[in-house]
């Protein structure tokens, strides 16, 4: 061990005031390292879902606005556009399909992504569907319009900008026997979708009720024709 | 040596257990601050090793040293020099060194 024949005292001293400035320092860089980041990731993640809350509040008003709107001239006509456009609900005959990632795991040196479902699957589903004649066609609510999107956003789909992950449950209008042959038939949708183990389940029923679009409808770029689109 | 250990341990301590964090803007002073009482630590037990010990100059040193390397790289700031780095260089090597010397003497007893 090491000798100190002088000045220890001083020395130890001293240490007092070193290990208080080490262990203040050493809060105070956790700290830092800590505080700021969290700090952030809360503030943002509060003012997102502060906004989300606000926009849901904001789609209800629109969604009742157009309701009331929609009582005052319900025409045949207008209706008949409204159900057209998806901004009125509506039931009928229909089916409910649901659709699940596969259960089975991947064999080593498999693409898991074969095993999952892909904005392309959905996208096959709803172009059988509409070929079968299809009246109106809702994924976990979101009622499909014209410009609606099926696309992958990661490991979740999104459809008219908003995200959900499987199981997705679309439920559609229209003769129930046709729609479910379309989807059923030999080398068809379902078949090709459960040789990877997806899950496809389908559901005939004497009402679905499809929900309306609840967004808005906004258009930039496109401005109406005035003389009769010649 | 057991009394600086213990003079350590109790400084810790009460740092630990009092509540006092630096403000982030000075915590850059303050790490220099620190390396500078390392640096006079080191310096003083090499001192003490070498039988050339003052008190005096041990505890001024201490805290000139301190306060003299804070107060510069505020000074650095100001004009717009790094001396932040300067002075993390200049403590270190001389920590190292004061390190070295210490273990030569706790080699040879």
């Amino acid at each position: 061990m090491l000798k100190l024949r002088q000045g220890q005292a001083a020395i130890a001293l001293v240490c007092v005031v070193l290990g208080f400035m080490l262990a203040v320092q050493f809060r105070t860089a956790q700290d830092i390292r800590s505080s700021i980041p969290f700090q952030r990731i809360e503030d943002l993640s509060q003012r997102l879902s502060q906004t989300e809350k606000e926009r849901d509040v904001l789609l209800k008003q629109v969604y009742e606005l157009r309701q009331t709107a929609g009582d005052e001239s319900a025409t045949k006509e207008s209706e008949n556009i409204k159900m057209g456009a998806g901004v009125m609900a509506i039931r009928g005959t229909g089916l409910s399909i649901t659709i699940d990632d596969s259960k089975r795991l991947s064999k080593p040196g498999e693409n898991p992504n074969l095993y999952l479902i892909h904005d392309e699957d959905m996208l096959k589903v709803i172009n059988e569907l509409w070929a079968a004649g299809a009246e109106a066609i809702s994924i976990n609510g979101q009622r499909l319009i014209a410009t609606s999107e099926v696309r992958c956003a990661g490991p979740t789909l999104s459809v008219n900008n908003t995200r959900y992950s499987p199981p997705y449950e679309i439920l559609v209008i229209g003769e129930p026997q046709t729609l479910e042959n379309s989807l059923k038939m030999r080398g068809g949708v379902v078949e090709t979708l459960q040789f990877w183990g997806i899950q496809v389940s389908l559901k005939k029923q004497d009402a679905v009720d499809v929900p309306a679009y609840k967004g808005a409808f906004r258009f930039e770029y496109a401005k109406p024709v005035k003389d009769g689109g010649k | 040596m057991v009394l600086p250990l213990v003079g350590l341990i109790i400084g810790i301590s009460v740092g630990v257990f009092f509540p006092l964090t630096i403000p982030v803007e000075y915590a850059k002073f303050m790490s220099v601050a620190l390396l500078a009482s390392l640096d006079s630590v080191f310096g003083g037990l090499r001192a003490g090793a070498e039988e050339k010990f003052d008190n005096t100059v041990f505890i001024t040193g201490f805290f000139t040293n301190a306060l003299m390397a804070a107060g510069l790289v505020y000074i650095g700031e100001g004009l717009g020099i790094d001396l932040y780095y300067v002075a993390l260089l200049a403590f270190g090597l001389r920590i190292f060194q004061n390190l070295a010397i210490i273990r030569r003497y706790f080699l040879r007893k």
